[in-house]
C-alpha cells in the first residue's frame, strides 16, 4: 500500500467522489471506506498490481475505485439501481472495473462472467452475510483471501455485536476457511468488524 | 462436463465460441443457467484459444462492454416499474407539506412581531388565508416569503392531484377502496406495489403506525387499530367502538386489492362491489 506521511493514498484519476488529493495521489479516507480503515488497522492484505478482485456490494464505487487503482481487475457487484448509476460512471472512466448488476446472494446469476480471483471483498450489510460470502467462494483461488466486512447491526440489532462476530467467524472456520485476523473497525466505523481469512491453503506460513 | 461462459461453451477443453456484439453477449448471459455445484470459473486463456479475443486486454474490454450494457438495461427495467415514479411523488408531497407548514408558521410568528396589537385569538382565519393577508400587508422579505408559500401550496395541490391520478392508473383496485392519495401513501409505506402485494392484511392495517406498534410489542400499550388507513373517511368517520373492525375489514380487502393491482393491473368490478359492501357492513353492525 502507498502511504504519504502516514496518509493512505492510491494513484489514479481523482474527482470520483470529491476526495482530497495529496501530491497528485487520491487520499483514501478510513472514515469513509472500511477497506481503508482495515489498512490503517494494519491487517489488510497487500493489494498488488496483478491482483484480480471480486467486490461484492460495490455501491457507488468509491472504495471500488481505490481498489481498482491498486489492482489489475475489479469485478464490482451491486444490485440496487441508484448506486449502480454512479458505479457505471466510475467504470466508464476506469478500464479495469467490470460492473455487474446482480444480487451477491445469487452468484449463479453472474457466474459465467467471473474468473478465478485472488481476493473476494464483501461489504453487503445483510443478515446472512457469511452464507453469501461462502457462496461466492466458488470464484476464489485456493490460497486466496476473503475479507468480510461484518455490519453486526444488520445481522441482528438485538444481539451483542461481539457474539455476532464470533458466530460469523465460527461459520467461516466451519466451512474450511482459515481466519487470519478479525477485528473491530473502531474508531473509524462503529459496530463494524472485519474478518480476513484465506481459503484452505496447505502451507499458511508463506503468506 | 460442459461449462457455459459469456464467450462460449467449453467442454473437455474444447471451446465452441459465441460470436456476437455486446448486446448479443448480454442476452446470452441472461439465458445461461449455471449450476454452482459443478461450476468451473472461466479462464481468459480459453477465450483466446476460442478465438474470441487476442489477449487479456481485449478479453476484459469485451466483457466490460457486455456487463455495462447489462447494467444499463437492468437500471432501465427497474425504473420502468410504474410505481418507482409514484414513490418519488408521494415522498415529495409529504416533504412539501412539512416545508409549507414550517414556513407558514414562521411567517405568522414574524408577522405578529411586526404588529404588537395583533392576536389570532377568536379569529377563525385559516393559516392559508392568513398567509395571503401577510403577503399583502407586509413588506420586503416577509411579503416575498408569504408569496412563495402560497405558490408552494398551489404546486402541492397540483401534485396531490397528480399522485391521485397516477395511483388510480397503476393501483385501480386499492384506489377505488381507499382513494388515490391514501392508496399511494399506503404503497409508499410498504416500499412499493410489489411489497404491498406481499403483505398480509394485518400488516396493512397498521402500516404507518410504527411507533404505536413497537410500543405495543414492548408490552406497554394496547395494539394500534390503524395506521395510514385511518386517513380514509370510512375509518376516521366510524364511531370509536366499530373503528377497529372497519379498519380490519378494510385492510383485509386491501390485501386482496393490492394483489389484484400488482399481478393483474386491472380493476375487478365484481370484487370491488362485494368488498365495498362488506366494508360498509362492518361499519353498520351494532
Amino acid at each position: 500500500m502507498i502511504w504519504i506521511d502516514g496518509v493512505l493514498v492510491s494513484h489514479g484519476e481523482g474527482g470520483v467522489y470529491g476526495e482530497r488529493m495529496l501530491a497528485g495521489a487520491r487520499v483514501w479516507d478510513p472514515y469513509r471506506s472500511k477497506f481503508a480503515a482495515l489498512c490503517y488497522k494494519g491487517t489488510a492484505p497487500e493489494l498488488t498490481p496483478e491482483m484480480r478482485v471480486l467486490y461484492l456490494g460495490a455501491a457507488h464505487g468509491t472504495t471500488a475505485s481505490h481498489v481498482a487503482d491498486y489492482t489489475e481487475t475489479v469485478y464490482a457487484v451491486e444490485v440496487a439501481p441508484r448506486p449502480m448509476q454512479d458505479l457505471l460512471e466510475v467504470a466508464r472512466r476506469r478500464g479495469n472495473i467490470v460492473p455487474i448488476m446482480a444480487d451477491a446472494a445469487r452468484p449463479e446469476m453472474y457466474a459465467p462472467l467471473i474468473e478465478l480471483v485472488d481476493l473476494v471483498y464483501q461489504d453487503v450489510a445483510q443478515p446472512d452475510q457469511v452464507a453469501i460470502a461462502l457462496r461466492n467462494c466458488i470464484f476464489l483461488k485456493t490460497g486466496g483471501t476473503l475479507i468480510l466486512m461484518l455490519k453486526t447491526r444488520s445481522v441482528d440489532v438485538r444481539r451483542d455485536p461481539a457474539d455476532v462476530l464470533s458466530e460469523a467467524a465460527a461459520g467461516l472456520t466451519g466451512s474450511g476457511m482459515d481466519i487470519v485476523a478479525q477485528m473491530w473497525l473502531e474508531p473509524y466505523h462503529r459496530d463494524h468488524a472485519a474478518i480476513v481469512c484465506t481459503r484452505g491453503k496447505p502451507d499458511r506460513d508463506d503468506r | 462436463m460442459m461449462q457455459s461462459y459469456w464467450f462460449g461453451d467449453v467442454s473437455d477443453g474444447v471451446c465452441s465460441p459465441f460470436t456476437g456484439d455486446a448486446a448479443a453477449v448480454a442476452d446470452r448471459v441472461r439465458a445461461i443457467r449455471t449450476n454452482p455445484d459443478d461450476f468451473v470459473p472461466p479462464d481468459w486463456r480459453s477465450a483466446v484459444e476460442c478465438g474470441v479475443c487476442r489477449d487479456r486486454g481485449e478479453y476484459i474490454r469485451k466483457l466490460r462492454d457486455a456487463c455495462m450494457l447489462l447494467a444499463e438495461r437492468g437500471i432501465e427495467e427497474e425504473y420502468r416499474q410504474k410505481d418507482v415514479a409514484l414513490l418519488q411523488m408521494v415522498r415529495t408531497l409529504d416533504e412539501m407539506d412539512t416545508v409549507i407548514n414550517l414556513l407558514s408558521g414562521r411567517a405568522i410568528d414574524w408577522y405578529q412581531v411586526t404588529r404588537p396589537g395583533y392576536s389570532r385569538k377568536y379569529l377563525r382565519t385559516p393559516s392559508k388565508a392568513l398567509i395571503r393577508t401577510i403577503g399583502r400587508k407586509s413588506r420586503g422579505s416577509l411579503s416575498r416569503i408569504s408569496a412563495d408559500v402560497e405558490r408552494l401550496s398551489e404546486t402541492r395541490t397540483a401534485l396531490a392531484r397528480e399522485v391521485s391520478d397516477t395511483a388510480n392508473g397503476i393501483m385501480p383496485n386499492c384506489s377505488t377502496l381507499l382513494g388515490g392519495l391514501v392508496a399511494a401513501r399506503l404503497m409508499y409505506h410498504a416500499g412499493g406495489l410489489s411489497s404491498l402485494a406481499r403483505l398480509p392484511g394485518s400488516a396493512i392495517q397498521v402500516l404507518g403506525a410504527r411507533t404505536a406498534l413497537f410500543s405495543h410489542l414492548r408490552g406497554k400499550t394496547p395494539p394500534p387499530k390503524h395506521g395510514i388507513i385511518f386517513q380514509h373517511r370510512r375509518v376516521h368517520n366510524a364511531p370509536a367502538e366499530v373503528r377497529g373492525r372497519v379498519a380490519r375489514v378494510l385492510a383485509a380487502k386491501l390485501a386482496i386489492a393490492a394483489r389484484l393491482d400488482w399481478y393483474r393491473g386491472e380493476p375487478d368490478p365484481e370484487f370491488l362491489d362485494s368488498a365495498q359492501a362488506r366494508i360498509d357492513a362492518a361499519g353498520n353492525m351494532p
